[in-house]
């Protein structure tokens, strides 16, 4: 343990640590939104300084409908990611577990796997309207592909003596998923949450953005369209600092159920 | 208001042609949905935006429960994603510009307005929307647009339209004008930085331009037609048929809103308030549209020419299917 925390530490010591960059990082940005408008290097009507921003976001942090607009874009996004992942998975363990279909299937993925989530818009209000539904399906749509994708090559990753050998012990299909493709794949699992978490975030905004289902997206619109720059700036800080949590929670997650793998395990050599 | 929008709207007419086409007959039993007891529900697509004032006005004041109607409001960024709710039977009703209704029922979408919504002032430089061009700027009078870059929200609309009636009226040459999509709230600054040399545009940003000191060339809407109508409430013709019931009530609720907006533009400013993020200190100086009672179908035919005449339709569509 000793030796582990040593070996941790020796690399970082010649430089400060990731979170202090971090936050350098953030507060440079700070600092030239709030300057380059202060110095009349931007109109400040079309780009407040960060403290108007600041300012009208606690206004809005003061409304109710604030809240209930974080909260119905925080639960489309949830929503939708669980219902790619499990689709995802499910899907992506079949394909990839069988061969024949994976051949059959191959070329309709990639068929379908590039159509832009924003060109469904159309056929989403068609089906569902304005609400939350529409922006769901969008949501779903993106992140699906970026699982699927990344559980096909985690299964096409699994070393083929392993599975030969499950084979030859007669190993239950269910029995080969679970001892023997899963721990392969699960790293490739994870890495498409990741990326579905940040994709399916993305689409959450824009759908509340370009249908006007509920949420901070309709919001920014709101404001977009009542000529509030302050508040809509304010907004799009919300979702900036959303995209960073949701992405420090899947990192988080990854580190946490990857333990025991030699991409995370930092206590083995090099 | 964004780019992508023109080309939603033609894919969403395509789509609705074809789900039209295969039969949506099941739904249609009459009067399903009103069962008597409590209020129905009617559910209505509205982009938050002054013009819809009076609907959220009048459900403050109790004329929809009064005709037994439980409102909701759906909003929706704009008329894209409110034609293709509605008839497609997922809101009961719509509200969009009459441009769009009739490019819409010349494309064989079965719509039917039913209530009317917001027209111009007719009042000449004093309407919600104008043609806007910086103080210093040589355009003097709606003429000088020709051979000039314009801004509009939407191509191929109630905008452009207008704005060409506009320069016609002046005696300039309308076929001559750059026009450019640029979404409302971006086109003050564009205009700022000369990227267009004048941009159509509709209130808050009207009150913001004059705040700013840019001056107004033309009353675009004030010189197509007096009091043109603007927009308004329509519906499918499924449910027009199908819950005339529903109709008659809604109808009846929207026109009482309609008149109280009309009589007291005070309760109009602080409704504002409550569904847009309009800064307060804005709502006092904001030209509201007026709020008429009837649908003009005068006002019909005038935007019915324009759009046969500049070409975002090929003939005038038979407006007896269209206007109650």
């Amino acid at each position: 343990m000793t030796a582990a925390t040593l070996r941790r530490r020796s690399p970082l010591s010649s430089r400060p640590p990731s979170w202090l960059l971090d936050l350098t990082g953030l507060a440079g940005l700070v600092a030239a939104v709030e300057l380059a408008p202060r110095a009349g290097l931007v109109d400040e009507r079309y780009l407040p300084p960060f403290s108007a921003m600041a300012a009208a976001l606690a206004e809005q942090a003061g409304t109710a409908e604030f809240w209930q607009s974080l909260l119905e874009t925080l639960r489309g996004w949830a929503i939708g990611l669980a219902l790619a992942m499990a689709a995802g998975v499910a899907l992506g363990l079949l394909i990839g577990g069988i061969p024949l279909l994976r051949a059959a299937l191959s070329s309709t993925i990639e068929f379908l796997r590039p159509i832009p989530s924003v060109a469904l818009i159309p056929l989403a209000v068609l089906l569902f309207g304005t609400d939350m539904r529409s922006t769901l399906l969008l949501v779903v749509h993106a992140a699906f592909w970026q699982v699927l994708v990344q559980v096909l090559y985690g299964v096409r990753d699994v070393d083929p003596v392993a599975r030969e050998t499950a084979r030859s012990y007669r190993f239950r299909p269910f029995t080969q998923v679970r001892t023997v493709t899963w721990p392969t794949a699960l790293p490739y699992v994870l890495t498409g949450f990741r990326l579905g978490a940040a994709v399916a975030l993305i689409l959450e905004i824009t759908g509340e953005l370009i249908i006007g289902s509920p949420g901070l997206g309709r919001q920014i619109a709101v404001a977009q369209s009542s000529g509030a720059v302050a508040s809509m700036y304010a907004l799009v800080i919300v979702v900036g600092l959303i995209g960073v949590a949701v992405n420090v929670a899947a990192r988080a997650t990854e580190r946490r159920v990857l333990r025991w793998h030699p991409s995370i395990r930092r206590d083995l050599a090099a | 208001m964004f780019k992508p929008r023109a080309a939603l709207v033609a894919a969403a007419a395509v789509l609705l042609l074809a789900a039209c086409g295969s039969g949506q007959s099941a739904s249609s039993a009459p009067g399903a949905s009103d069962s008597g007891g409590g209020l129905s529900p009617v559910k209505v697509s509205v982009i938050p935006i002054v013009d819809v004032a009076p609907i959220y006005l009048g459900e403050q004041q109790g004329f929809f429960a009064a005709e037994g109607l439980k409102l909701e409001l759906v909003t929706a960024q704009g008329g894209a994603a409110i034609v293709p709710a509605v008839v497609s039977g997922q809101v009961d009703f719509g509200f969009s510009n009459f441009t769009s209704l009739i490019i819409a029922t010349s494309k064989g979408l079965p719509i039917k307005v039913v209530a009317p919504g917001a027209a111009s002032t007719g009042a000449q430089g004093k309407d919600f929307g104008a043609v806007v061009v910086k103080a210093d700027s040589p355009i003097r009078t709606a003429a000088d647009l020709a051979g000039k870059r314009v801004a509009v929200n939407t191509l191929n609309n109630i905008n452009d339209t207008t704005v060409r009636a506009s320069i016609r009226a002046a005696g300039g040459d309308a076929k001559n004008v750059a026009f450019t999509e640029l979404a409302f709230p971006d086109m003050l600054a564009a205009l700022e930085k000369g990227n267009v040399d004048a941009v159509q545009v509709v209130e808050p940003f009207l009150a913001t331009a004059k705040k700013n000191g840019d001056r107004v060339v033309a009353s675009n809407y004030v010189d197509t037609a007096p009091d043109l109508a603007i927009a308004g409430y329509f519906t499918s013709r499924q449910t027009a048929t199908g819950k005339p019931d529903l109709v008659k009530r809604f109808t009846a609720a929207m026109q009482k809103s309609l008149e109280y907006a009309a009589g007291n533009p005070d309760a109009v400013r602080k409704a504002l308030l409550s569904y847009t993020k309009i800064d307060a200190a804005l709502t006092g100086s904001l030209t509201l549209p007026s709020y008429p009672a009837r649908v003009d179908r005068a006002s019909l035919e005038t935007l019915s020419k324009l759009a046969v005449q500049d070409g975002l339709i090929t003939s005038a569509p038979d407006l007896s299917g269209l206007v109650p």
